[in-house]
């Protein structure tokens, strides 16, 4: 942000960082299922504001048809739902039992890159993929579109909004060779109630 | 409840007292570095003085506000809602998460204090978290976000700061001028040039402080914009302004003068009457507000 923008106070908002890094997923997952045996669950799901325009509403309704035409063939579904901070979720779950990353970061890529060409490519937030330790723990890897990094969260069962750092951590000296993790902490931002 | 924490000896007139001690600071200030100039220092002194002054006035009116406010800081496990509206603002506008504090007051208003975006704490009011529902949390959050990406506390210390220079300059040529105009027979009209001095920095003082008043209600409205930008709903803002200014009037009278003081780092005055000349309002009124959010609104649905 320039001097002039303090200056004016005129402030804009961030579109997606220029160098796309979704798809650094595709490779890192290979990793995490050999070395770490931790195994995507099929699902990924991107979450951005909606707009309540219906210019915004057009655009969300054409790309739900080209994800689905999109993933349609490898059995791909996609949910569309709201959470409670008005944020929207687009959700992508592959077919039982054939977890495909490829396919769910193919998918997440079109909405975002048919968000991006209706012109409102700052109301990206994230994208999340959902993977499952030997013990069935959850744990997420999270996609800042602004920043174009990448970063675990795993949180902690139970009604409370906790999250495991230490095990986020572990995650991140194991991944930071194959996944561009996101290098401040204070930015690893939870979302809670995630819904996948 | 904090309104049992009375607090006696600030009862009348609060907004009132508060712009005059503003004002009156400003004023000693001003003799105070007249007096000094007029005792003999060098310019040079003068402005390392003011320098001081003002890095002083940067860096510790945050902590002041801060603890006179009675601001907690909050975990994310005591109020997560408040946290996870933050924390997606932040992911929104790029920035590093602030500190996150809760008054535990019925009045509902939010406050944004920090100098950088590295340093910052987002205050809610207890009555604002009861008030206003998620979305329109968020756009109130986002206002205050938007203050810190603005800078807006730096900038207004540093609109000061010029301001204040610009009395001293004007004492400096007044000094001279009349100094050597007068040669050696500076003896008799040293009283009258003290008076001109400070005439002229009195002057100079209290157009810069409506100036910076005016300055203060344009960075209200480049916040709200700002939020409403940020988050993509104006229309929540105005709802979220409607709801608190509609509070503001209802809440027992002995909240509102607590309140009363900190109006500056609040996004709604704590008065919401026309009581003084709008030219002393640190806040646009709500009219211009939701007049400047619903032209947002109708400039997002226009885009369809």
């Amino acid at each position: 942000m320039g001097l002039r923008d303090i200056l004016t106070g005129r402030h804009t908002v961030k579109g997606p960082a220029s160098d796309d890094k979704l798809f650094a997923i595709t490779t890192a997952y290979i990793t995490l299922e050999s070395e770490h045996s931790i195994e995507p669950t099929g699902d990924a799901a991107i979450v951005f504001q909606a707009l309540a325009t219906s210019d915004f509403e057009s655009t969300l309704r054409d790309t739900e048809e080209v994800v689905k035409a999109t993933c349609g063939d490898s059995g791909t579904t996609v949910a569309t739902e709201d959470d409670s901070f008005g944020y929207r979720w687009m959700v992508l779950r592959n077919a039982a039992g054939a977890p495909s990353v490829e396919d769910l970061a193919v998918g997440i890529n079109a909405v975002s890159s048919s968000i991006e060409a209706a012109g409102h490519g700052e109301r990206l937030l994230c994208a999340v993929f959902a993977f499952a330790d030997g013990q069935k723990r959850r744990i997420y890897f999270i996609y800042n579109y602004k920043r174009g990094s990448w970063y675990p969260f795993v949180p902690v069962g139970g009604s409370s909004n906790e999250r495991s750092t230490e095990r986020e951590l572990q995650l991140k000296a194991q991944m930071g060779t194959e996944l561009p993790i996101e290098p401040e902490l204070e930015r690893w931002f939870p979302l809670w109630g995630i819904p996948i | 409840m904090a309104a049992k924490r009375s607090n006696f000896g600030k009862d009348t007139g609060l907004q009132a007292r508060m712009l005059l001690t503003m004002f009156l600071l400003g004023l000693v200030y001003v003799v105070f570095l007249g007096v000094l100039f007029a005792v003999g220092a060098g310019a040079g002194i003068i402005i390392v003085v003011a320098v001081v002054l003002l890095a002083l006035q940067f860096f510790g009116s945050d902590k002041i506000a801060l603890a006179s406010m009675g601001v907690k800081e909050v975990s994310a496990s005591q109020e997560p809602e408040l946290h996870s509206i933050v924390e997606r603002l932040c992911v929104q506008a790029d920035l590093p998460k602030p500190k996150i504090g809760v008054i535990e007051t019925s009045m509902p208003n939010a406050c944004a204090m920090g100098k950088s975006k590295k340093n910052t704490t987002v205050c809610a009011t207890r009555g604002i978290l009861e008030l206003l529902s998620p979305a329109e949390l968020e756009g109130v959050m986002a206002h205050e976000l938007t203050h810190v990406i603005n800078r807006d506390v730096m900038v207004m210390t540093l609109a000061s700061f010029f301001a204040t220079l610009a009395s001293m300059i004007a004492q400096f040529t007044l000094f001279f001028g009349g100094g050597f105009g007068g040669g050696y027979g500076r003896g008799r009209d040293e009283e009258e040039e003290l008076m001109l001095i400070l005439l002229v920095s009195v002057l100079v003082y209290a157009i810069s402080f409506l100036l910076l008043r005016a300055l203060s209600r344009y960075r209200e409205f480049a916040a709200d914009r700002g939020s409403a930008v940020l988050t993509g709903r104006p229309s929540a803002l105005a709802s979220a302004l409607l709801k608190i200014s509609g509070t503001m009037e209802r809440v027992p009278t002995q909240d509102l003068r607590k309140a009363e003081s900190m109006s500056a780092f609040f996004i709604m005055p704590a008065r919401t009457k026309q009581s003084l000349m709008n030219l002393f309002a640190d806040h646009p009124s709500l009219e211009k507000r939701l007049a400047a959010l619903e032209r947002l609104e109708s400039q997002l649905q226009g885009a369809a």
